[in-house]
């Protein structure tokens, strides 16, 4: 009997750890406007998000729902103060009589198949359009739905660079893929070593094996053999990790062992944080770490790990820094911080121009119809004065072509921006001082 | 040099799993009642740990009376609330009703402390190490392995030697027979829930010092400690910490030779081994 219940209990608890939580989205729809529909003139226009609101990466996925919610909120009302940015002057979508915009929000909980069958659920509803999903494994699932459905897709940070070369005609991404951001972090190791004489040459990656890490592990491979690698770079190594980590004392000590100049971090928030904290106790004294789109750009890294999340790196489409120079972007961080308590970070911000740019895709179209919106989003440079480079706009396989993030790096537990030289506003500092140092 | 560190990580992870493991041990492998809540009892623990060390500047060394005195009454209620109700009932109705638990406990803590990921950085024990030879190990772990050691030991004398321990041994093997000996069973039950509670608010006090705090940090341990407790042995307390030894090194150099990605892997694969080699566990009954 016990036998029998062990193995039952292993398979549910299998099952149920990716079921955890258990919160699903709202199941209320619009009943006022439907796929098709064509009127000038609705009350309200409904799109879907799809995002972790519960599971491992819930502390994310909430922080990104506010996003979201401030950017309806700007839809929604009467901003003067944020005249620059598209829709904010005049409430609702003007052409079509000013209809309010009603997200609905659903739970994918970090599971792709989850993110599949809510995106189904949200468009059998009748949404316009949809955004999230934050994990580029549940991204993907997700917007192959929309695609079937007809009905677009403006993924927001998502970085995962095979998520725009699937020749989707109803995708689009706003987040740089990983394939740029690698070539980011390369340019940035060059200008470290040309103007800080760092003496970066050797690389490690260390990633979370899901979409998102074995991406960005490949992408690493596929810049140095193509570029990187015949400028002095040389790949030591790869350390995958397992979703769901216990603990990464095995992991920390493989990349130990591999004694790279620079480290390549593909992780969540979780992960991250323990790989720091245990970067710190056996030692770990790399010249450089650098962040893709993940946890490091979550503000509970400076939160959590204080001065000792200090010195890392990543890219980012936000930074605190940048504010004074942002008129827009301080008071729609002002917003932000009204329901988190906390600033934007990177994925945030990109989320919220995914609201952002399907509204105003929405307004431009003046329809519902998926092929009308898609077209639009397909032909417009869409200003956002909100990122640092102040535009949007897809190319043909639905990338952003105008990169919308930088180099930022924590100091003093604020994250300050390094590179480009003409976005940085404070020197970066490396190599990273050792820890018995600090 | 690399070996040995990895050795010894391990032991020290199998420590921690075999902590969350011994409370288990006494209503899974015990009693054969399955609590599914067990690694939300963790995190609550875990919470509770947080809470005092935040607003009350206590270090989680010294809120470990509470978090354990927390965690027993836990116990307790649920055995009243939720077991004593069901324990009767055909099937595997005692196993929803835990899981259901489990899931509106993680809900309650989702909305009340928000999904954030919390961490205690500058508790008594935070960041110090212990240095032998090339070995580096951190002191946070190193307590938490002493704390496993010591609770398994005393649930073993507990079991053993008091009254309450033997009335549970008996409710045991055949709960109507103890009965017929004047056992209240009722209490003996709740008592057991109470004590796995306890010991699990002790690992959850414990690794708050090191460990994320979140609403689903108990759910991966749980599934450790279920297969912990399967592997080491029905019945056995001792088998629920060799079973935490056994999975801490699987995961440790079965990730370092065969790819850190599949360490649990590894794990589940010796635990189906086990299992059919010896049906109740490496120490079971």
């Amino acid at each position: 009997m016990k036998l029998k219940l062990a193995l039952l209990l292993v398979a549910i608890m299998l099952i149920t750890s990716v079921m955890a939580g258990c919160s699903s989205g709202q199941p209320a729809a619009s009943e006022t406007t439907t796929e098709g529909e064509q009127s000038a003139n609705v009350e309200k226009v409904t799109i879907g998000a799809i995002l972790p609101l519960t599971g491992g990466a819930a502390a994310t996925g909430v922080k990104l729902r506010a996003a979201m919610e401030v950017a309806q909120e700007i839809i929604n009302g009467e901003y003067a103060d944020l005249a620059n940015v598209p829709l904010a002057k005049e409430a609702g979508l003007p052409n079509l009589g000013n209809a309010k915009l009603e997200i609905i929000f659903a739970d994918h909980q970090g599971n792709p198949e989850m993110a599949k069958s809510e995106a189904e659920r949200l468009i059998e509803q009748g949404v316009v359009g949809l955004v999230g999903a934050y994990q580029s494994s549940a991204t993907k699932p997700a917007s192959q739905s929309a695609e079937q459905y007809g009905i677009p897709f403006v993924a927001g940070s998502s970085s995962s660079a095979a998520l725009t070369e699937r020749g989707l005609n109803y995708f689009v991404r706003i987040a740089p893929n990983d394939d740029i951001e690698t070539a980011m972090f390369f340019d940035y190791l060059i200008h470290l070593n040309e103007k800080y004489n760092a003496g970066i040459k050797t690389v490690a990656v260390a990633y979370i094996d899901n979409e998102f890490g074995v991406h960005a592990k490949e992408m690493v491979e596929k810049w140095v053999k193509e570029k990187y690698g015949a400028l002095g770079f040389e790949l030591v190594g790869v350390v995958p990790y397992a979703v769901d980590v216990t603990n990464v004392d095995t992991e920390v000590q493989q990349i130990k062992s591999l004694n790279a100049d620079a480290i390549f971090h593909a992780s969540y928030i979780a992960d991250i944080t323990m790989f720091v904290n245990k970067y710190k106790e056996f030692n770990v004294n790399p010249k450089a770490v650098l962040n893709y789109c993940g946890g490091f750009q979550d503000t509970q890294f400076v939160i959590n790990l204080g001065n000792d999340g200090d010195y890392f790196a990543g890219g980012a489409a936000f930074s605190a820094d940048k504010l004074a120079d942002m008129p827009e972007l301080a008071v729609i961080n002002e917003m932000y911080k009204a329901k988190t308590g906390a600033d934007l970070d990177g994925p945030a911000l990109e989320e919220f121009a995914s609201v952002m740019v399907l509204a105003e895709a929405i307004n431009i179209a003046g329809s519902l119809d998926g092929d009308a919106i898609m077209d639009v989003i397909k032909k417009t440079e869409f200003k956002a004065p909100y990122f640092a480079t102040g535009a949007i706009k897809f190319d043909s396989k639905g990338q952003n072509e105008i990169l919308a993030s930088y180099v930022v790096q924590t100091q003093n537990k604020e994250y300050r921006a390094v590179y480009p030289v003409d976005i940085a506003t404070v020197e970066p500092v490396v190599p990273i001082p050792e820890w018995s140092k600090r | 040099m690399i070996i040995e560190q990895i050795i010894a990580n391990g032991i020290l992870m199998g420590f921690i799993y075999a902590l969350v493991s011994v409370g288990l041990s006494l209503t899974w492998g015990v009693m054969d009642i399955i609590n599914f809540a067990h690694g939300e009892f963790l995190m609550l623990s875990m919470y509770t740990a947080f809470w005092m060390f935040s607003i009350l500047a206590v270090d989680p060394l010294i809120a470990l009376p509470v978090c354990t005195l927390l965690i027993f009454i836990l116990g307790v209620l649920t055995y009243f609330g939720i077991i004593r109700r069901v324990i009767n009932a055909p099937g595997l109705t005692a196993l929803l009703a835990t899981f259901g638990l489990s899931m509106f406990l993680k809900n309650l803590a989702q909305f009340l402390w928000t999904p954030n990921f919390r961490y205690i950085n500058n508790s008594i024990v935070s960041g110090k190490t212990i240095e032998i030879g090339n070995i580096v190990i951190g002191m946070p772990q190193i307590v938490a392995a002493a704390a496993s050691i010591i609770m398994t030991v005393a649930i073993m004398i507990f079991i053993d030697k008091t009254r309450t321990g033997k009335a549970i041994q008996a409710t045991a093997l055949n709960k109507n027979t103890a009965q017929l000996m004047g056992i209240n069973t009722k209490k003996i039950y709740a008592i057991t829930f109470g004590i796995s509670g306890a010991c699990v608010g002790v690992a959850g006090a414990l690794m708050s010092t090191f460990f994320p705090i979140y609403p689903a940090a108990g759910a991966l341990y749980s599934v450790l400690a279920f297969v912990s407790v399967a592997l080491g042995g029905f019945g056995n307390i001792k088998g629920a910490l060799f079973g935490g030894l056994i999975i801490g090194l699987a995961e440790a150099l079965g990730g370092y030779m065969f790819g850190t990605q599949f360490k649990y892997a590894i794990v589940f694969l010796i635990y189906l081994i086990v299992i059919q080699v010896r049906p109740k566990g490496l120490f079971g009954w």
